[in-house]
């Protein structure tokens, strides 16, 4: 599942020559899909135009795919540009309820140790593509990761404050590739639980 | 209708236009400009509106570790040593620090949090949640990113975590609410821990001259509290 984060109304981060994060993460998961795609995945982005599902509706779908893997993708107002951070959920507590049931706001508290991995190797490939990129994926409380109930990720892209458009669009193929390189190599390591042996064609 | 009439008509015509091309652009500038001062002014007046920071003259000056961002390296934070009055009370000495750290450093660079927010209310549960409350300027203000949102966080749980020990975590409300997330990102319904992070934290390097946008915000809150 890969989610150009805000639209609508929400425009995101909002920069130089009137750039707009909804609307420049929405074509950076274009190219996402075509090369994970390429990498055998079934992609499905959790919006194709200018809406704004919620943070709960993007959970959702992500949630109601046996075996999918979750990509938030975001451009920041700040860092040094050129470079990419990947983000995964800091460590909370699963709780419980008397059901058995998984919290919904802390549906990401079981896939932590899966998300950290599929982290690390995405960015480690975008450490190898964009020079001054962490080597590894870092920890954030991101909204958008805790309701996810699957291995998930935020990648966020440094920056809307860019001197042209240009440097922005130039990133695009680089990140396409990292992240599809990167879910690729988590393949093989990601188990479903139900599912002895794993589940290598999973959508994503 | 005669000829002769037709014209002036349409001389008339073309003055209003051109004046009105010509007008249209400075009236646009002027409106603007009114209202950045409007808006200037809406945050100030809440600024004055809000009780002045608890800070006594008579306090001890201490040597407060304030956590703004780093210069040298990007995304990070760095510890810059003021000295400040700072209360025992541990309710007081937050607020004190938090405003602090509003009032920000002399590098605006290293700045973390927006100058138009301010600290409405800090207060302290039995359990060591720390609640601060602040206004709609530190969602609206604060840059949107997960980066930028987690070190403008992060610069307050370091700083209290420096500062008053008993604060065990932090709780965030904007103007009283609890909200989802403080620009688009970072998760505010939960608390930050505030312990434990300064295990990570490397040791000042030196004192710093207190900045003048500090000193300012001192002399500004003590000579309230002097009234």
């Amino acid at each position: 599942m890969l989610d150009p984060a805000h639209g609508g109304v929400d425009l995101g981060a909002r920069g130089t020559e009137g750039i707009h994060e909804s609307e420049v993460v929405l074509q950076f998961a274009l190219q996402a899909k075509q090369a994970l795609e390429a990498q055998g995945f079934q992609v499905i982005l959790t919006r194709q135009g200018n809406d704004n599902p919620s943070f709960d509706d993007r959970s959702a779908r992500a949630n109601a795919q046996r075996g999918a893997i979750f990509i938030t993708l975001h451009i920041a107002s700040t860092g040094l540009v050129g470079t990419v951070r990947t983000y995964v959920m800091t460590d909370f507590s699963p709780g419980s309820e008397a059901t058995g049931l998984i919290p919904w706001d802390r549906a990401q508290a079981p896939f932590l140790g899966l998300s950290h991995k599929l982290g690390d190797l995405v960015q480690a490939e975008m450490a190898k593509r964009f020079r001054g990129s962490p080597p590894a994926a870092e920890t954030a409380p991101v909204r958008q990761l805790r309701t996810t109930a699957a291995p998930a990720i935020a990648v966020e892209i440094s920056s809307v404050v860019v001197q042209s458009r240009d440097d922005l669009d130039h990133m695009i193929p680089g990140v396409a590739d990292a992240i599809a390189h990167g879910a690729a190599a988590f393949r093989p390591s990601y188990v479903v639980p139900g599912l002895p042996g794993g589940n290598p064609g999973a959508p994503l | 209708m005669n000829s002769r009439w037709q014209f002036w008509m349409g001389a008339a015509l073309f003055v209003v236009v051109m004046g009105a091309a010509l007008y249209f652009p400075s009236l646009r500038r002027q409106v603007y400009k009114a209202k950045d001062i409007t808006e200037k002014t809406a945050a100030e007046a809440r600024r004055e509106l809000l009780p002045p920071a608890p800070v006594n003259s008579g306090d001890p000056k201490v040597k407060a570790k304030m956590f703004w961002g780093s210069r040298e390296e990007d995304g990070t934070l760095a510890p810059v040593t003021v000295e400040l009055p700072l209360s025992k009370d541990p309710v007081l000495r937050a607020k004190q620090i938090l405003n602090t750290l509003l009032a920000g450093p002399v590098d605006p660079e290293a700045r973390t949090l927006p100058s138009d927010a301010a600290l409405l209310e800090f207060y302290i549960l039995p359990d060591g949640t720390g609640i601060a409350d602040f206004s709609e300027g530190l969602a609206t203000g604060t840059p949107s990113g997960i980066q930028s949102e987690q070190l403008a966080v992060d610069s307050m749980t370091r700083t209290l975590q420096a500062n008053v020990p008993q604060v065990q975590q932090l709780k965030i409300l904007i103007h009283g609410q609890e909200v989802d997330t403080l620009a688009g990102h970072l998760d505010l319904t939960q608390t930050f821990q505030v312990s434990m992070k300064e295990a990570a934290t490397p040791a000042p390097t030196g004192v710093s001259v207190i900045t003048a946008p500090i000193q300012k915000a001192i002399e500004k809150v003590t000579g309230a509290a002097k009234k």
